[in-house]
């Protein structure tokens, strides 16, 4: 009830970050309980029903292999979350700890942060790209990749917050106090990033699924036969003209989940940093 | 044996490929139960003493050049950083000058109190937090309790200052550094503060440097006095000594810059001119510039420090002559 009364305290006057809000937890209780959702098995084909239009029992229709189209968007949403969810981990934990040694142990930076320039020249589609076409392509080293090229974004912000943090007195107060180099920077300085953290991970959960799509689409993320909300489209997306609701669906659910995440990031961002406040009532 | 006994300390300061000296050959020593007060304008060494004591000149451009740091029979600038930190917050602990930056904001008050009790004592929780609420009633926060549980946000100046000195003596250290320590505070805050250290201080028996530009403040507190100018200890003495028999001209200087209470006066005395900068390469005394008896010797010729009696040191040309005017 308590967590309720915040989030709602938080979400004052954004109505439409709090409809996103409901959007998600509804995609992840969806990705949670698909199996019960899925009226067909996601990976059964039925020739006879191929490209079968949307109505009763095929509810979002059927696909060139007579596949039921809404099982396998609910089975969509379960790899959404898996590949938000692990990006997320290994951007944050990747670029958390380049970001924080780098700025801790100055030599250390140079070499780091140069590397994260480099990374950083490169869209990140480009990057991620190159980096899919060396690996095999697997939910894995989607998840890997796609964390590694928000991890460098991850790494300047900490860089630079840790690098203002280790200035403070209270860390001189802490030295003080006997504390060496692990508890300075876990104990002390990690605790007040907790807020950068938690607003870039709401953005990068809504990059990586954009990203994801974009991977599939080009039919270099996930294996082919995975049902992502990105290999629907490029599976499909030569039937554009016979069967669009096959377009239709999972690309509205990737547009409402990624314009989902950003509000409520924008929302968290706010919170932790009022000076970026747009002034934009109900949003 | 002393407590703490500092010996020619020299700090440079790394500006470019120079190496600038900030502090030059300052030596004082701290007995048990002892508490030197060190004075001196912004800029003339005083807090970089106390960091360079605790250890906390690393990753910062300046250096120590050369001195020794011996505390309890043991040289501090030898240690391992390991060894160094079973030492700091165990035995020497500081009190710095802004409260509001000093604790922690993501951690409860009592947290942070417990940690170095957790460290340095290997208490258990309970047992640690039990004394952090003794400890926050010693420095008579009200409501011990409950303000344990406090973030420091939640807490005044005053009271965050209090928190400061309940952290440092945590473990009950033998020296206790105050730098600056009521600077960011009221007025009457700062008195509160000030009585309390004080009280603390002669109840526990914890040698104290305390770090100020208040001269009142040093007076009210201190068994002996060290002046700083320019990165140099200028005059040395017991308190009382010092007060009644001025032998530096900047210590007079100091001195007569303290308006009256109850004396109608037009002007205040200050010193004329400012404190030369780092970079100002100065021959001679460094106080020529401003002194009002400055004599052709004194811009030539740096002045030893000379023992006036028992341990009354000062560093002026004139010295023996006295400056009263």
């Amino acid at each position: 009830m308590i967590i309720m009364q915040r989030v709602l305290w938080i979400f004052k006057g954004r109505r439409l970050a709090l409809i996103g809000l409901f959007w998600l937890c509804l995609v992840a209780v969806v990705a949670l309980i698909a199996p019960l959702l899925a009226p067909f098995d996601p990976f059964e084909i039925n020739p006879i029903m191929r490209l079968s239009e949307p109505g009763i029992p095929y509810l979002f229709g059927t696909d060139h292999f007579g596949r039921d189209s809404f099982s396998r968007s609910v089975y969509g949403a379960r790899m959404a979350i898996i590949i938000g969810l692990g990006s997320v981990s290994v951007a944050l934990i990747v670029g958390g700890v380049v970001g924080m040694l780098s700025a801790y142990f100055n030599r250390l930076g140079h070499f780091l942060m140069r590397v994260v320039d480099v990374l950083m020249a490169f869209p990140a589609l480009l990057l991620a790209l190159v980096l899919m076409t060396l690996l095999e392509r697997s939910v894995t080293n989607t998840i890997i990749v796609i964390g590694i090229v928000y991890a460098t974004t991850t790494a300047r912000i900490l860089f630079g917050m840790t690098l203002k943090l280790k200035e403070e007195v209270f860390i001189d107060a802490a030295k003080c106090a006997g504390a060496g180099h692990g508890a300075l920077l876990f104990r002390h300085i990690l605790p007040n990033l907790i807020s950068p953290i938690l607003v870039q991970a709401s953005f990068i959960f809504a990059f990586a699924q954009l990203q994801a799509a974009a991977l599939d689409f080009l039919g270099l993320g996930l294996p082919p036969e995975i049902p992502s909300w990105g290999n629907m489209l490029s599976e499909e997306r030569i039937y554009v003209t016979r069967a669009p609701w096959l377009l239709i669906f999972p690309g509205a659910l990737i547009i409402l989940s990624v314009f989902s995440m950003n509000l409520v990031g924008d929302v968290l961002r706010d919170k932790v940093d009022p000076r970026f406040k747009l002034d934009i009532k109900g949003i | 044996m002393p407590l703490l006994e500092v010996k020619n300390l020299n700090l440079s300061v790394l500006t470019g490929n120079d190496l600038l000296p900030v502090v030059r050959d300052v030596s004082f020593r701290v007995d048990e139960n002892q508490t030197l007060g060190i004075v001196g304008e912004s800029g003339c060494g005083k807090s970089l003493t106390s960091l360079a004591i605790m250890g906390l000149l690393g990753g910062t451009p300046i250096s120590m050049t050369s001195g020794s740091i011996v505390f309890s029979g043991q040289e501090l600038t030898s240690l391992t950083n390991k060894e160094r930190r079973s030492i700091m917050g165990n035995q020497i602990a500081m009190i710095f000058q802004e409260p509001m930056t000093s604790l922690n904001p993501v951690y409860r008050v009592g947290d942070q109190i417990i940690e170095s009790l957790r460290k340095h004592r290997q208490m258990t929780k309970t047992k640690a937090k039990k004394r952090a609420i003794e400890l926050l009633d010693l420095v008579k926060i009200p409501e011990p309790e409950n303000r344990v549980e406090s973030y420091p946000h939640q807490l005044s100046g005053g009271q965050r200052q209090r928190v400061m000195i309940a952290m440092a003596l945590a473990c009950d250290p033998k020296l206790l550094i105050a730098d600056e320590p009521t600077t960011a505070l009221d007025v009457t805050v700062q008195d509160e503060v000030l009585a309390l250290i004080r009280d603390l201080q002669q109840r526990l028996g914890t040698a104290l440097i305390l770090i100020s530009h208040d001269l009142g403040v040093i007076a009210n507190t201190c068994d002996y006095v060290a002046v700083m100018y320019r990165g140099k200890i200028v005059e040395a003495a017991p308190t009382a000594d010092l007060f009644s028999n001025v032998n530096h001209p900047y210590t007079h200087g100091l001195l007569n810059s303290i308006p009256v209470i109850d004396r109608d006066i037009e002007w205040l005395k200050a010193i004329p001119g400012r404190v030369p900068t780092i970079n100002e390469k100065l021959a001679g005394c460094a106080f020529n510039p401003r002194c009002n008896i400055a004599e052709n010797i004194c811009t030539t010729c740096d002045p030893e420090q000379i023992t006036l009696h028992d341990d009354h040191y000062v560093r002026c040309h004139f010295a023996k002559r006295g400056t009263n005017d």
